[in-house]
């Protein structure tokens, strides 16, 4: 069964399930289950090594975190000198304060250039600000080259993951993607013969479409260097090869310093793949004559970062270096995968992320979507108290939440506003306790335990038993034994 | 360039009003920056000796094939691995040493140079060689990483990238311990640079790591043994 | 040694035994104990669902209740972590200089149970005897936001009789979360299904841990499945002697 193709799976967050319910179907599916858990069982168990081995991963992270809050709160004059270095250096920047500007922008380039094809390297923020239908629907035809995207392209899949973006798809389901798009019948399953499978299909598209779109994992202010992470060589293809380069980056991507990269360098690999260092890192700085693309343009994104920048607590969402390690350790996404979070920023730092970039109008059940066991905040390699920012935007969410007229019949609004008015006495406490044994003993069974709760309590007792409550309550226990009982 | 204003100024104004107690221009950051802190790893521990060793062993773990040489047997070491690996034509950077590129010994085996002089060949030109040989800027042993900042004797950026075999020169002197020696040595950030780590890899089908996607499949490293400095 | 006893609106209503243990083996350890009579929650359910007045209300009140405690002992490693880690926050935010500085004296002489026994009065063998096979399950608010570490193992390897298994995935959240239970039930469970199978497989007769948040869904689930084991609060087993090693230890 191709689960890439039969899953209609929305990833916009202005349209997408609330996550409990976004949840349910990939709860029921043991083979993205077992997919998801493969994978991050895998990079997580190459991080757990390289990063014992390195006896200053604490250090580097301190620093890390601290570049890149600096580099924050002075955003703006690092942002115009990476723009003043880049254009010196022969690349055009350009500026878009929304996701439609970005597209429309990168779509009047490529008219510049009388271009009908693109050639792309696997970025994000290109997802962010959907792109690619934009584009086709303009005549244009997009080419992804990494081979997640293309499986997911070919497939019509969706990104589950930021690195690892096809990780919820096995061999075989790529094997019969390929099988069909390809035109490869005799196609095995064997992951090297689909790897060249790709390489084959690419190649033609690298030595002959002439114009480019990335990313950046890095924007270098001090000399309007762009940095690009990768593992296959696609990106190092679509950066040398074409005439013309497109850069979609958000702005907050930028460090101060080439020296900078000494640091995050070593976080990134590690906390992304579990390798001491990716394959191929590729930097460049504008143009360079005789070498790679003779135009270079980067649109720089803004499209809600600005307004997650001017929040105290919530800044430090985007010192994120999109490495994954979040929802590589997430208890929660191993359970779930990305598609339940609704966006393509899935995870802890898409829990956080995606609702702010929605400017707290959609997704918000993400912040809801999490134990807050702290697990991300102990791997993240720039040290973003997710937990912290998640408590944030939960108390947004219920005070813009408690205004609206509904809200005050919902049972858990109710139920918490009742809770904490029992909490605000003792004597309250102790009636309500005495009402809640007298309430259970009806659902209270011979074994002493609770089976089935209506409502609310449904939420428990469909997979749990609730033991009845006791008798005596400790504080009574301990009245009684002050009074000279036992 | 239809490029509207007014965008620009809006996000820098945007940013402005976040930020209300941020530095105008970069240039009043220098001491903000430098109180950063730093307190990882700067330098390595390894003795010369052991910090080549580590390269090495990192390069062999990606599957590179690495041979040391003497100074003075560089040519021939170059013409010798050349030779042996089943391929004929080759391209060089503009800057390749002479040496490194006639020796008697090619007539015999019929190997065959294209160099990359005035950058005058097209990419279908350097689809077809077989082989690429550059130098290159520096090692980092740690990750077994080797750097290239593109000059004239490690050639542009296509040409380390197309061929499917890629012979690698690099001085011993070159190879540092740490990422962070690497920066330091860095008199100024360069233009353009690679970082090469291994040869290409996926993961992306179900974590099998699948080697050479795109970019040379075969590397080999000569590791030339000239006077190794005392950087430390 | 005095100490003051939070016990935890939960543990009163619905673990009391714990409560007793506790005061068990303290006393047991030469420690006055008082009880508050007006205690009721620490706010922390308020202040993880996002309802933050509300929270601060009750983390007033706490402050207020214990400003003249000699020492706080909370037999609870998420409220423990509530009080560190979000009063100050809520307070910041919502409260005044003076309750500020009231918290500021307060907080350094609060302490979870493991961390009153190690730290606090310095001991490890608690004179206990738990002659059962137990597997330990590491709270993440125990481990993460109260870096509690090697505080409980040290305390059960004194234990007479007790046979420790190793858990796999010790340190994976077991998927309870507090109101997450509730609204995100069903990744609650999914989470919970993966957690049992790592307990169950150690062959424990008795799975414990330092809260009894996560051992009400643990243990719930264990109900439910007749899977043979039970949960048992660590302060029970801490508190158990010689003499109840005989009977089987209370729920």
């Amino acid at each position: 069964m191709n689960h890439a193709a039969s899953e209609r799976v929305c990833l916009d967050p202005r349209f997408a399930s609330p996550f409990p319910q976004a949840a349910l179907p990939m709860l029921r599916n043991p083979q993205l289950r077992k997919n998801v858990g493969h994978a991050i069982d895998v990079i997580q168990a190459k991080r757990g090594k390289l990063v014992a081995e390195k006896t200053d991963w604490q250090e580097l992270r301190s620093a890390a975190s601290a570049i890149r809050t600096h580099a924050l709160e002075n955003l703006g004059a690092y942002l115009e000198q990476f723009e003043a270095r880049c254009t010196a250096a022969g690349g055009h920047v350009h500026w878009a304060a929304d996701a439609a500007e970005a597209r429309q922008i990168i779509l009047d380039l490529l008219h510049q250039e009388n271009a009908t094809e693109v050639i792309k390297i696997k970025t994000m923020t290109s997802a962010e600000i959907q792109l690619n239908p934009f584009l086709q629907a303009a005549g244009v035809s997009v080419f992804e080259t990494d081979l997640a995207e293309i499986i997911l392209q070919l497939g019509e899949g969706e990104p589950s993951h930021i690195v690892v973006p096809a990780l919820h798809i096995n061999r075989s389901q790529v094997r019969e993607i390929f099988a069909r798009t390809m035109g490869l019948k005799d196609l095995s399953d064997d992951p090297k013969e689909l790897t060249n499978a790709a390489r084959t299909y690419l190649r033609q598209k690298f030595l002959t479409v002439p114009t480019a779109i990335s990313g950046a994992n890095f924007l270098i202010a001090e000399t309007g260097t762009v940095a690009v992470v990768e593992s296959e060589g696609n990106g190092r293809m679509c950066l040398t090869l074409p005439r013309t380069m497109i850069s979609l980056v958000g702005i907050e991507k930028v460090l101060p310093r080439f020296q900078d990269l000494e640091i995050m360098l070593q976080l990134l690999a590690r906390s992304a793949t579990g390798e001491r260092m990716n394959p191929y890192t590729s930097l460049w700085s504008g143009v360079t004559p005789g070498d790679g693309p003779q135009k270079f343009h980067v649109v720089l994104l803004d499209n809600g970062r600005s307004s997650i920048l001017a929040k105290a607590k919530e800044r430090q969402t985007l010192k994120c270096i999109r490495c994954a390690a979040c929802m590589n350790i997430c208890p929660v996404y191993r359970q779930t995968g990305g598609h339940a979070y609704g966006s393509v920023y899935p995870g802890p730092i898409g829990a956080i992320l995606t609702p702010q970039l929605m400017q707290m109008k959609h997704a918000q059940s993400l912040p809801y979507a999490s134990s807050l066991c702290g697990a991300c905040y102990e791997v993240c390699p720039v040290k973003i108290n997710i937990p912290e920012v998640l408590l944030e935007l939960r108390s947004q969410v219920v005070n813009q939440e408690r205004r609206q007229a509904g809200r005050f019949f919902d049972l858990m609004y109710l139920g918490l506003r009742i809770a904490n008015l029992i909490f605000a006495t003792a004597w309250g406490f102790h009636a309500a306790q005495r009402m809640g044994r007298i309430g259970l003993r009806f659902f209270t069974r011979k074994d002493g335990w609770i089976h089935a709760l209506p409502s609310l309590g449904a939420k428990w007792t469909q997979t749990r038993d609730l033991r009845g409550l006791p008798k005596q309550t400790f504080h009574q226990w301990w009245a009684t034994r002050a009074k000279g009982g036992k | 360039m239809k490029q509207p204003v007014t965008a620009r100024q809006l996000t820098l104004d945007r940013i402005r009003a976040a930020t209300p107690s941020a530095a105008k221009d970069a240039s009043q950051l220098a001491e903000a920056y430098a109180a950063l802190p730093r307190a990882y790893i700067r330098r390595g521990a390894l003795s010369a000796q052991a910090r080549i060793e580590l390269m090495i062993q990192r390069l062999r773990e990606y599957d590179a094939e690495v041979v040391e040489c003497a100074p003075a047997e560089l040519a021939n070491t170059i013409t010798t691995q050349l030779a042996t690996s089943g391929r004929h034509l080759f391209v060089a950077p503009p800057g390749t040493p002479n040496e490194w590129l006639v020796t008697s010994a090619w007539k015999i085996t019929g190997l065959e140079w294209t160099i990359d002089h005035g950058l005058a060949i097209d990419e279908h030109e350097i689809e077809k060689a077989e082989g690429v040989v550059t130098a290159a800027t520096c090692g980092i042993a740690d990750s077994g990483t080797i750097v290239l900042h593109h000059s004239a004797i490690e050639g542009r950026r296509v040409l380390t990238l197309l061929p499917d075999y890629y012979l690698c020169i690099l001085r011993a002197s070159q190879v540092v311990e740490t990422l962070p020696e690497y920066f330091s040595r860095c008199q100024q950030p360069p233009v353009l640079a690679t970082y090469i780590s291994g040869p290409s890899a996926t993961a992306d089908i179900e974590m099998t790591r699948i080697k050479g996607v795109h970019g040379p499949r075969i590397l080999v490293v000569i590791v030339v043994r000239d006077e190794v400095e005392n950087i430390n | 040694m005095r100490a003051s006893l939070f016990i935890t609106c939960y543990n009163d209503t619905l673990f009391p035994e714990t409560g007793r243990a506790v005061v068990r083996l303290l006393e047991r350890l030469g420690v006055t104990l008082d009880f508050h009579p007006k205690q009721t929650c620490c706010g922390q359910m308020h202040a993880n669902t996002g309802f933050r007045g509300e929270a601060f209300s009750q983390a007033k009140r706490f402050v207020r209740l214990y400003q003249d405690a000699e020492t706080v002992v909370i037999p609870s490693s998420s409220c423990v972590a509530m009080i560190r880690d979000q009063y100050s926050g809520l307070f910041d935010e919502l409260g005044n200089e003076s309750l500020r500085k009231e918290f500021a004296a307060l907080v350094p002489r609060v302490y979870e149970l493991s961390e009153f026994l190690i730290d606090r009065l310095g001991v490890e063998d608690v004179g206990a005897t738990f002659t059962h096979r137990v597997v330990y399950h590491a709270s993440c608010h125990g481990v993460r936001a109260l870096q509690l570490g090697e505080r409980p193992y040290k305390l059960m390897a004194k234990v007479r009789g007790l046979d420790l298994a190793t858990l796999p995935n010790v340190d994976r959240c077991c998927g309870f979360g507090g109101t997450f239970s509730i609204k995100n039930a069903e990744v609650s469970s999914a989470m919970l299904a993966a957690k049992l199978q790592d307990v169950l497989s150690t062959k424990a007769e008795y799975c414990t841990a330092l809260d009894n948040s996560c051992l009400m869904h643990l243990g719930g689930a264990m109900h439910r499945q007749y899977a043979g084991m039970k949960t048992i609060h660590l302060a029970q087993i801490l508190a158990s002697t010689e003499a109840d090693s005989q009977s089987e230890a209370t729920l």
